[in-house]
Order: C-alpha cells, then sequence, then structure tokens
C-alpha cells in the first residue's frame, strides 16, 4: 500500500514536471531546416544578404557567420552555440570530413583538391607533429585527443 | 558498440530509407597508391576507400529523418592497417533525428557527434534539445560512449570498464542586445579509476563543467570564450605533492571588425594538463599525471584590400613551463576571381622556438625552429578543374627528428573532370622529401557523386 502511495506520488510530480517543462517551451517557430535559397560557390558571406539586426532572438549578428578566414578559424564557437544556423546550409557529412573521429586519412589527403580550404596538416605534417606537441599538445588533443586509434599508438605506447 | 549492435542498426537505418520521400546518397571513391622503404622492408600500398553518405528526410512526416555516414576500405596489395588485416571500415555516424515545428526542438537517436559545452563527442545513444521561453535554451544527451579500439586490447583493458556511459546537459540564456552564456555539464564514465575492484593506474573517466560566453553588444565587436572545470575526484597524490588547480581551461576570442574590410581577432588560452588532459586514453601522449601548463596568446588581422583580394598577418605566443617559449608568426595572400573561377594564396610562417631542454648531456638541446613557406593555385574552366598546391618547410639547425635534412617539401597536383553535375572524377599526384620517405610518391584516383533530392551541402 505504502509503495502504491509513493509511485502514485511520483507519478504526479512527474507529470506536474513535464506540465511545467511544456510551458517553458519557446512558443517561437523552428528555424527553417533548410537555407531558402541557393548559395553561390566558394564560402558564403551572409552580410552580403542579411542585416545585422537580430533574428528571432537569435541575438548574433549575421556577420559573425561570414566565412572569412576569422571565422575557418574560430567556427568552433558557433557550432557550440547555434548548430542549427550551421545545419541550415550543412550537412552533418560536411563536418565529418574533418572531424569524422576516425578517419582513414588525414582531411589534407581527402581534400587535396581543395587547397583553399584550410585543411590541417599540410606537407610532411608527420614529422611536424613532433614538434608541434611539444609547443603545445592541447591543440593536438582538441581533436585526437580521445582518438586512440592504432596509428598514434604505433609510436605513443 | 558491439558488432551485432552495429547491424542491427544499420539495417534499421537503411530499411528507413526505403521510406522516404526525398532521399540523397553521396560518396566519394579513393584509390591511392605510394611505396615506402624502411631499412630493408619494402612495401607497396594500395588501399581503395570507399566513403558513403545518406540523407533521408521526410520518413512519413515531414520532421523525421535519417543521417548515414561511413567509411570502409581494402588494400589491394600490402596491408596498410598494423594489424596485417587488409580491411577496415568505420560508421561515423547513423541516426534519426526528429526537428520539432517550434523552438528549435530536436530529438536524436543512434550514433551522432556531441558538439556542447564543454566535449566533442561521438555517442550511441539519445540527445534532445529545445528553446525555452525568456531565451533560455536546454540540451542533454546520454548513451554509451564511443570507443576507439587498439590492436591491443590489453592496453585498454580497464577502457570499457570504465566508460561506460556518458551523460552531458548544456543550459544557456541569450540576454537581449547583449549575448549569451551558457553552463554544461559532462560526465564520462561512473567507475573512476580508484573505485574499480582492482584500481587502476589510468583514470578515463571525466566530470567537467563549462562556462562558454558570447558577449556581442554590436556588430563591431564580440568576445566568445569557455571556461572548463573539472569536477573529478582524482586518485592521492604523493605526499608533499602541490595540489593542482580544477581550472582545465580558459580559451577567449575577442573580434573587431573595423568597417566591411578589416577584422581583428585576438585570442587568449591557458590551460592545466592535469585536469585538461584528465581522461585521455593516449596518456603516454596527453600525460594526467604532468604538472605542466600551456599560455597562449596570439591574434590575426584580416584586411579585404579589394572585393579579390585578402590580406592576412597572424602571431602567436606560447608557453609550456617544461619547454619554453615559441613565437610563430605569419602572413598569407589570398585572391578569389569574382566567379570564383580562378583562386590563389601564398603564405608564409616562422616559428622560433627555444632549444628543448637538455635531459641526456650526451644529447644536446635542440631547437624547433624553422619556417614554412607555401603556394596554392586553382582553377575551375567549365568541366575543368586544376590545382597545384606546394609546401616547404625550412629547418634552422640540426634535429634528430629530421634526419639530417634540414629542408622538407611537398608539392600535389590535381586534374578534374566534372563529368556531370553530379559526378566528378579527378586525379592527384604528390612529390615528397621527408624524413620518413626522403623521395617520396603518392598518386590517388577519385571519384565523388551524388544522387537524389538533397539541398544541403554534404559534401
Amino acid at each position: 500500500m505504502a509503495r502504491k502511495s509513493v509511485l502514485q506520488f511520483f507519478g504526479v510530480l512527474f507529470g506536474l514536471g513535464l506540465l511545467m517543462a511544456c510551458s517553458l517551451i519557446s512558443p517561437e517557430t523552428s528555424f527553417a531546416a533548410t537555407h531558402p535559397e541557393g548559395l553561390g560557390a566558394g564560402r558564403p558571406m551572409c552580410s552580403e544578404c542579411h542585416t545585422t539586426d537580430v533574428s528571432k532572438g537569435a541575438l548574433k549578428p549575421y556577420a559573425s557567420f561570414d566565412h572569412t578566414q576569422t571565422f575557418v578559424k574560430s567556427h568552433k564557437y558557433q557550432a557550440n552555440q547555434d548548430a542549427n544556423a550551421c545545419a541550415s546550409c550543412h550537412a552533418q557529412s560536411f563536418c565529418s570530413d574533418c572531424h569524422g573521429g576516425k578517419v582513414p586519412m588525414k582531411p589534407a589527403i581527402r581534400l587535396s583538391d581543395s587547397p583553399d580550404r584550410l585543411a590541417p596538416h599540410r606537407g610532411d605534417y608527420l614529422t611536424l607533429h613532433k614538434m608541434e606537441g611539444k609547443m603545445d599538445p592541447s591543440s593536438c588533443y582538441t581533436c585526437h585527443g580521445r582518438a586512440n586509434n592504432d596509428k598514434c599508438r604505433a609510436c605513443h605506447r | 558498440m558491439k558488432r551485432h549492435n552495429l547491424v542491427a542498426l544499420l539495417a534499421t537505418l537503411m530499411s528507413a530509407t526505403a521510406w522516404g520521400q526525398e532521399v540523397s546518397l553521396y560518396g566519394t571513391t579513393m584509390a591511392q597508391m605510394w611505396k615506402s622503404e624502411v631499412g630493408l622492408d619494402k612495401a607497396t600500398y594500395t588501399p581503395a576507400t570507399q566513403y558513403l553518405g545518406i540523407d533521408a528526410n521526410k520518413l512519413g512526416s515531414d520532421n523525421l529523418s535519417l543521417h548515414l555516414f561511413g567509411w570502409g576500405r581494402t588494400d589491394l596489395s600490402d596491408s596498410s592497417n598494423l594489424d596485417g588485416s587488409k580491411t577496415a571500415g568505420y560508421l561515423n555516424f547513423g541516426y534519426l533525428q526528429y526537428r520539432f515545428n517550434q523552438a528549435n526542438a530536436e530529438v536524436k537517436a543512434g550514433r551522432f557527434t556531441v558538439n556542447q559545452g564543454t566535449g566533442f563527442e561521438q555517442v550511441d545513444g539519445v540527445s534532445l534539445r529545445t528553446d525555452l521561453r525568456g531565451g533560455f535554451t536546454l540540451s542533454a544527451f546520454g548513451g554509451k560512449p564511443v570507443l576507439y579500439k587498439t590492436v591491443d586490447p590489453t592496453a585498454q583493458k580497464d577502457y570499457d570498464l570504465q566508460r561506460d556511459f556518458i551523460f552531458g546537459t548544456r543550459l544557456g540564456w541569450r540576454i537581449p542586445k547583449i549575448g549569451e552564456i551558457g553552463l554544461s555539464y559532462l560526465q564520462d564514465g561512473t567507475k573512476a579509476a580508484k573505485d574499480l575492484t582492482i584500481p587502476s593506474s589510468v583514470d578515463y573517466t571525466r566530470k567537467q563543467m563549462g562556462v562558454d560566453l558570447l558577449i556581442a553588444p554590436a556588430p563591431a565587436f564580440q568576445l566568445r570564450g569557455r571556461t572548463i572545470f573539472d569536477l573529478a575526484d582524482h586518485l592521492a597524490l604523493p605526499a608533499g605533492t602541490e595540489k593542482p588547480s580544477n581550472i582545465a581551461e580558459h580559451d577567449y576570442t575577442a573580434i573587431f571588425k573595423f568597417g566591411s574590410k578589416v577584422t581583428l581577432s585576438a585570442n587568449v588560452a591557458e590551460r592545466n594538463f592535469y585536469a585538461y588532459f584528465a581522461g585521455t586514453n593516449l596518456p603516454s601522449l596527453f600525460r594526467q599525471d604532468e604538472k605542466d601548463k600551456y599560455k597562449g596568446y596570439g591574434g590575426a588581422l584580416t584586411v579585404s584590400a579589394t572585393d579579390n583580394l585578402q590580406l592576412i598577418g597572424d602571431f602567436r605566443h606560447m608557453n609550456r613551463e617544461s619547454f619554453g617559449d615559441v613565437n610563430r608568426v605569419g602572413g598569407e595572400v589570398r585572391y578569389a576571381s569574382t566567379e570564383k573561377h580562378y583562386m590563389a594564396g601564398l603564405g608564409a610562417r616562422s616559428v622560433s622556438a627555444s632549444k628543448t631542454i637538455q635531459v641526456d648531456p650526451t644529447a644536446p638541446g635542440r631547437s624547433l625552429s624553422h619556417t614554412e613557406f607555401r603556394a596554392w593555385t586553382m582553377i575551375e574552366r567549365k568541366k575543368l578543374s586544376l590545382s597545384l598546391d606546394g609546401i616547404v618547410q625550412q629547418f634552422k639547425e640540426g634535429n634528430p627528428y629530421l634526419n639530417g635534412l634540414t629542408s622538407l617539401y611537398e608539392v600535389v597536383a590535381s586534374v578534374g573532370f566534372k563529368a556531370t553535375e553530379n559526378l566528378k572524377v579527378s586525379g592527384d599526384i604528390s612529390r615528397g622529401s621527408t624524413p620518413v620517405a626522403k623521395d617520396e610518391t603518392r598518386g590517388l584516383l577519385r571519384a565523388e557523386y551524388r544522387f537524389g533530392f538533397g539541398k544541403k551541402g554534404g559534401q
């Protein structure tokens, strides 16, 4: 009997919690699933078409998404906070080109016909990475920290 | 994920595509060839790799979709796998996604990548996100972390035991006309090294809390960054050892825009390895027991001199307590024709580094200072595309890493033909000189194709 009461208590609590959670959900319409217009070749400049006014409470000037050299190097912040904005143009496979987690070849080989992309590890990076690792090992860890693949293990036992 | 679970997941996902109203399939097939000669060992490698992705939208409902991406490889001559096998493959992601029409809400289930707050993780599980009233956003994920197996499983015998479950959540708050602040938590594993029946010396688990912020009061200025705290209860340190800080990382970037032509970015980062590397599965490389610290700051100035020409100058100072100071300075010039049919770039970077610490009196300290020059060009004329990319690294003095060489280079030339809008074939040839292969030539054939109705830029 006591067990049933406890279950009822938690049942009511769960129901109330659910109602409260639903009342907290934003009534705003979702971000468009895909960009409404096709974009030209090369890196897009969002601010060419969009004003710097904020849209739908996103509070981010569109100029922050312009795909300049600065954006390419710091896009981790936008991806972290605004994945939906990225997803309106990019499928996740686009991210996997570089952030695959486990890849059979380094991005610079896979994308060797696109030298304009800032694919890391061009040239003799096998030699250079020993030095980069000495200077700043956390720069390697950002991408490879948990990717304990055999190629790393061959030397780093 | 166990193999039979993976097969079941794949079968479910693949069958789901059959009732998708909008299916796009894309792939890249690559065949490589290179020769290697190390001492008396000679080998010829000819791996063929297939990347394959599927996006199936409108699966019964307009909001339900399926996303799948992975690769497989087979070696046509000598094995390029370290375990001697000639085949390999991997599922990068495979998940069903439901997007709600309201509140940017979505649910994902399957294998997916998470990038929120503290971690960049691959998870087999479920993730949820939604916008709340008042500018709040809430996201969470949970499941089994994707584990990378090594050839020698005994080296990871405690790995599965410790990393049994991963959970993460982030609560964000967007403040009108100011920016956004987020609070996140990540727990990877429930049994820390010290809690195992036989305690382990390596702790793969993590408990981290992060604070991320964006301050963007005007289009001309924004500040982004994060601080991560290590909340894990670590193994007791030897008596007399100073307790390391629980602050794992500070990483902040400020961006200033002067009109539409000039952008200045500045970054400052500080990492405490003891806390930052907590949970690494490469302890020999990212040493958890290391008390070392990294501090770095730098900046980049980007000037759009004309509509077609961009000039970039950058500088970075790095410091490791155990290694010393390093300064990297350089610049780049980029040109792109208005129609993007012709693009070119030219860059140079110089790295001046302290000599490595002399541990062995018979092996003197050495400098890692070097200079790098790079030039590349791309041309697209109708169905034909050409690219040429050359890079040279010039080292200041002899170094045991360099095997007697002081200058290394690599040149890659590529020719492509776009047969149709959805099919492109290309071939690369590269030549270089490295300490591993003093005279190396590589070939690569590539076929990229896409079928279906998908609009997004997947590839």
